[in-house]
């Protein structure tokens, strides 16, 4: 781009410009623009973006060392603070990894309600995504709308696991309980609302002049830059690139559902938006057809050096006591190996590495968060341009700072 | 030592030669299996003369071994071993609870049986001896069939008692149910009862419902403690282990048996109910009971001793750790001087470690060199405490003898108790001669202090061969007593300055057995509260009298100063650290229930503990 005209000898009396100077500033890491504990230092001639560093590490916990040091159940609740907005998809993908190296097949069932709980929570991620979009581009109702529907997901999810956020749903060869009576009705009537909601959002936002202004033809980029950084979900297939890891290699019963992978063309802010919107209601029809089709049956595999014995054997014989003591005492012994797995989670793939020296406890847990190679290339997609255009940029991307940073 | 092994030979059992540390079992008769060494066995490479009948035995593939094929591995062993250990070397685990590598097979729990390529039936690998080209299989369907009908019947009548049983975690039922049952019960109708706690002596009691009647307790007593107090009784449903009636087992062997019993049937009335064991975290460390020194874990929760248990050392003790030796680790825990003090009686005050060692040299340097001032040690303490002591005694404190306290001779036996109650004499009477210094046995000091000839004393331990009242009442005499003690009691009362002292369970070092091996042990946990190992004080006191030496650990003072003592020069103190990994036999958890290391929560104990 050129640069900026300093010299005012130039100028006209009128149009004299005031000197300006290149300034470093720091945005966030507390910041009402950015959602997510994230520091951005940037240097900036008048407005434009000349250097972005996003600094990340606010949120970081631990979370890989944590693992080492506690049982692969245990793991779980840690899984949770990932990604905060979609617990589930993370209990469900690092559960999917554990089963994976330990040969475990889990009931069908379980498979269907892994699904219906991950498609419901991409619905919670995009909902807070877009509705955040709006907010920080000044649109307030629409902020409303969104979470409006995503708190019938909170309701729906804590009747089914007991929490709002950190759910830690979910064990190690399927799933700890099963559906509450009445729940796949109370889903159906919140997804009907839900629709209803998106459908405000959807007017209030993809046609309203400034939220168009703001983010077509911004935080633009290109399919191989995106390829070459590791973009993964939304963020990627904005760009043209169908990559969708339930169609590519699907898990669970995501082979058995009927959706499309929405693509996008130009790899701007407002393709980005308009994805996730197309995707709320392929999430939408995944969870009618799954709760459809639920199979009846157990909800976790029926041996007892992977599933906790049921209560009455816990408490009345001696082999459901000692079955319960050692896999919580020493952990389910996972045989030895390392393995990669991976899910297609809200904001792309959510890939696990995971290493068993044979014991109770993970000898490695390494976590593919979808968020981090993202971040990676905001730089890329904003400098050079206008410091206003950073923050579109930054919702649309959806950085979240709990599986960034981990 | 050399009659060692004859202890109960009045009974009428012949002795055998003598070797210092507890004999093999005796050989098994012949038709009990392969339990005989490898002296008894016939060289497999010999074919014996054979009646007509079976076809000749093949020959030897490797000369002078037996080479057979585990799980479709071939292993070539010694003539006359077990097939559990063959199996082991092959990497195959085969499970067992009867079987007891230093007792006789009794081959009763069926829990290793095998298939064997010369059987039609399933053999118990304890009891079944090797040939030349048999295959073993021990992960076939049918074998992990029988594993698991054998742990169903173990577990048909086992109370629902893991909530409030001492073997929890460390028990062979969990362990062997996880990896070869992990079914649920089939049991319809009730368990049957038996005495609960049944107390079989002063140091053990019995859970009979818990017991699996493996009888390794009673082969014990029978072939390694040589005092049969315990049998089997009833039949059946109600067989039970007890001692004989009107009897109790009191022997001082008798706690091995709660070691050895694979669940928890037998306990230790010392450590029941008192921690969990996966709280505990294991230190390899040595036994300061007698001069014997075998070999232990001394497991601790925190800065807390809860219990010795014996470890595996060949030229000691094998497995095995006299009761008396066991519970000798009260000392470390009760009644401890955790801060040092100046002053006696009721002039007696608090002061820092600072404090303390500055006015005990200011007390000692007008001494430096008169006869009035003697030095007292203890073969009590590590040679790391003495190197450092008695070369401050030497070269500062400018004596030339030093007077041999310590525990009060006890009583002996012919296995592995001494009557020197005391860990390291051996080491003190080394590291005097290695720096010059003679040693003058304790009975020579009462009457110098008596009569006036010893002033002042310097003592490094406050064991003393005698009533330590009466020993307190005479140092009341002295005009100056510096005392470096681990615990409070008349002696630490009659000090004008006392300095608190840490035991080995809180630092590392060595100790020199009676028999002259030398053994490292490692610290469990940090020294309490402001105590500090006896050559830690020898530093400060070097310090204070302006001398150059300086110690910053029982390695330093090692390294230092070993090379003057011919019996420790080539130790490589290093090297000889025994392992803190996992060892065969009873371990506890690797890691607590929290995930954090057993024994963590207090402070920040390292993971990886010692060098």
């Amino acid at each position: 781009m050129a640069e900026p005209r300093m010299d005012d000898e130039l100028e006209g009396e009128l149009e004299g410009h005031l000197k300006s100077k290149r300034m470093l500033v720091n945005l966030g890491p507390s910041h009402p623009a950015t959602h997510g504990t994230v520091r951005m230092n940037m240097e900036l001639e008048g407005e434009t973006i000349i250097r972005a560093d996003p600094e990340i590490g606010f949120l970081h916990r631990g979370f890989q060392k944590s693992c080492e040091n506690v049982t692969w159940t245990q793991c779980l609740p840690y899984t949770d603070r990932l990604n905060y907005v979609s617990a589930l998809m993370n209990n469900f993908g690092f559960l999917t990894a554990v089963e994976k190296l330990a040969g475990i097949e889990i009931p069908e069932r379980a498979k269907y309600i892994r699904v219906i709980g991950a498609e419901l929570h991409r619905i919670q991620d995009h909902l807070t995504c877009v509705g955040a979009v709006g907010l920080e581009l000044g649109g307030f109702s629409a902020f409303l709308y969104a979470i409006e529907a995503r708190e019938l997901i909170m309701d729906r999810v804590t009747e089914l696991t007991g929490a709002r956020l950190t759910t830690s749903f979910g064990r190690i060869g399927g799933i700890n309980r099963d559906l509450p009576d009445g729940w796949s009705e109370k889903v159906l009537k919140s997804l009907d609302k839900i629709h209803e909601l998106v459908t405000e959002v959807d007017i209030l936002l993809t046609k309203n002049r400034i939220f168009v202004d703001r983010t077509r033809g911004t935080g633009v980029i290109s399919r191989e830059d995106a390829l070459d950084f590791g973009f993964t979900g939304p963020c990627l297939r904005a760009c043209g690139v169908s990559y969708d890891l339930r169609k590519q290699s699907p898990y669970w019963v995501y082979d058995r559902m009927n959706f499309e992978v929405p693509i996008g063309q130009n790899g701007d802010n407002y393709d980005r938006y308009l994805l996730r919107i197309e995707e709320l209601r392929q999430s939408e029809k995944i969870v009618r057809q799954a709760l459809a089709e639920l199979p009846a049956g157990p909800v976790i595999v029926d041996d007892w050096r992977v599933a906790l014995p049921p209560k009455p054997e816990v408490y009345g014989t001696i082999e459901g006591v000692i079955g319960h003591f050692k896999m919580v005492m020493e952990g389910i012994q996972i045989p030895a190996g390392e393995v990669y797995d991976a899910t297609e989670a809200s904001n792309g793939e959510l890939g696990w590495y995971i290493v068993s020296d044979g014991g109770g406890h993970p000898y490695k847990v390494h976590v593919r968060a979808p968020g981090f190679p993202i971040l990676a290339g905001l730089p890329r997609m904003i400098e050079g341009r206008m410091l206003a255009d950073m923050v579109p940029t930054f919702d649309t991307i959806n950085m979240i700072g709990g599986e960034v940073e981990q | 030592m050399s009659a060692n092994d004859d202890k109960k030979n009045t009974e009428g059992a012949a002795p055998t030669p003598g070797s210092g540390a507890p004999s093999n079992p005796p050989p098994s008769p012949p038709n009990t299996g392969p339990r005989a060494g490898p002296e008894h066995q016939p060289p497999a490479a010999k074919p014996p003369a054979t009646p007509p009948g079976p076809p000749p035995k093949p020959a030897p593939k490797h000369p002078g071994l037996v080479t057979v094929t585990v799980d479709g591995k071939e292993v070539a062993v010694k003539p006359g071993t077990n097939m559990i250990d063959a199996a082991k070397e092959a990497g195959a685990d085969i499970p067992y609870y009867c079987w007891h590598p230093r007792l006789s097979v009794a081959a009763n729990c069926r829990m290793c049986l095998v298939q064997v390529s010369n059987s039609p039936k399933l053999v118990p690998a304890c009891q079944t001896p090797l040939t030349e080209g048999q295959a073993i299989t021990t992960t076939s369907e049918t074998v992990k069939d029988s594993q698991r009908a054998v742990m169903e019947f173990l577990l048909l009548n086992h109370p629902v008692d893991c909530a409030i049983c001492d073997q929890a975690g460390e028990c062979k039922l969990q362990d062997y149910y996880m990896q070869h049952d992990h079914q649920p019960s089939r049991l319809e109708g009730v368990k049957v009862m038996k005495n609960k706690r049944k107390v079989l002596g002063p140091r053990v009691v019995l859970d009979q419902e818990r017991c699996i009647m493996c009888t390794r307790c009673v082969r014990f007593m029978d072939e390694v403690a040589k005092e049969p107090q315990l049998g089997m009784f009833g039949r059946g449903s109600h067989e039970r282990i007890d001692v004989f009636p009107g009897t109790e087992l009191d022997s001082n062997y008798s706690l091995n048996t709660v070691d050895i019993c694979p669940v928890g049937a037998l306990l230790n009335r010392d450590f029941r109910f008192r921690a969990r064991a996966w709280f505990l975290s294991a230190a390899p460390s040595v036994c300061t009971g007698c001069s014997r020194g075998c070999s232990i874990y001394a497991d601790f929760h925190g800065q807390e001793t809860y219990r010795y248990r014996p470890r595996e050392n060949e030229e000691i003790n094998k497995s095995w750790l006299c009761d008396q030796g066991r519970l000798s680790y009260k000392y470390l825990d009760k009644e401890r001087v955790v801060s040092s003090s100046i002053g006696r009686g009721t002039d007696a005050r608090e002061a820092t470690p600072a404090e303390a060692v500055k006015q005990a040299w200011v007390k000692l340097a007008p001494l430096v060199g008169t006869k009035g001032l003697a030095v007292m040690v203890s073969p009590v303490a590590s040679n790391e405490d003495l190197l450092a002591s008695l070369r401050f005694a030497k070269e500062v404190l400018k004596v030339s003898e030093v007077f041999v306290a310590g525990r009060p001779e006890g009583k002996g036996d012919n296995f592995l108790m001494t009557a020197d109650k005391n860990p390291n004499r051996k080491g003190l009477e080394w590291i005097a001669q290695g720096l010059g210094l003679s040693l003058k046995p304790f009975d020579g000091l009462i009457p110098a202090i008596e009569g006036g000839k010893v002033k002042a004393l310097w003592a490094v331990g406050a064991e003393v061969p005698m009533d330590a009242g009466v020993f307190a009442s005479a140092a009341q005499g002295l005009e100056l007593f510096v005392l470096q003690a681990f615990n409070e009691g008349p002696v630490a009362q009659a000090a004008h300055v006392l300095l608190a002292s840490a035991p080995h369970i809180e630092d590392e070092g060595t100790f020199a057995n009676v028999d002259g091996i030398l053994q490292r042990f490692r610290a469990a946990y940090p020294a309490r509260g402001e105590s500090r190992p006896h050559w830690k004080w020898a530093s400060d006191l070097f310090e204070a009298a302006g001398d150059t030496t300086r110690f910053v650990s029982s390695r330093e003072v090692f390294q230092a100063l070993a090379s003057r003592v011919p019996e420790l020069a080539s130790f490589d103190w290093d090297a000889q650290a025994p392992s803190s990994q996992r060892r065969p036999g009873i371990n506890p958890l690797p890691t607590g229930a929290d995930g954090r290391p057993p024994g963590y929560r207090e402070f920040g104990a390292p993971r990886v503990r010692g060098i």
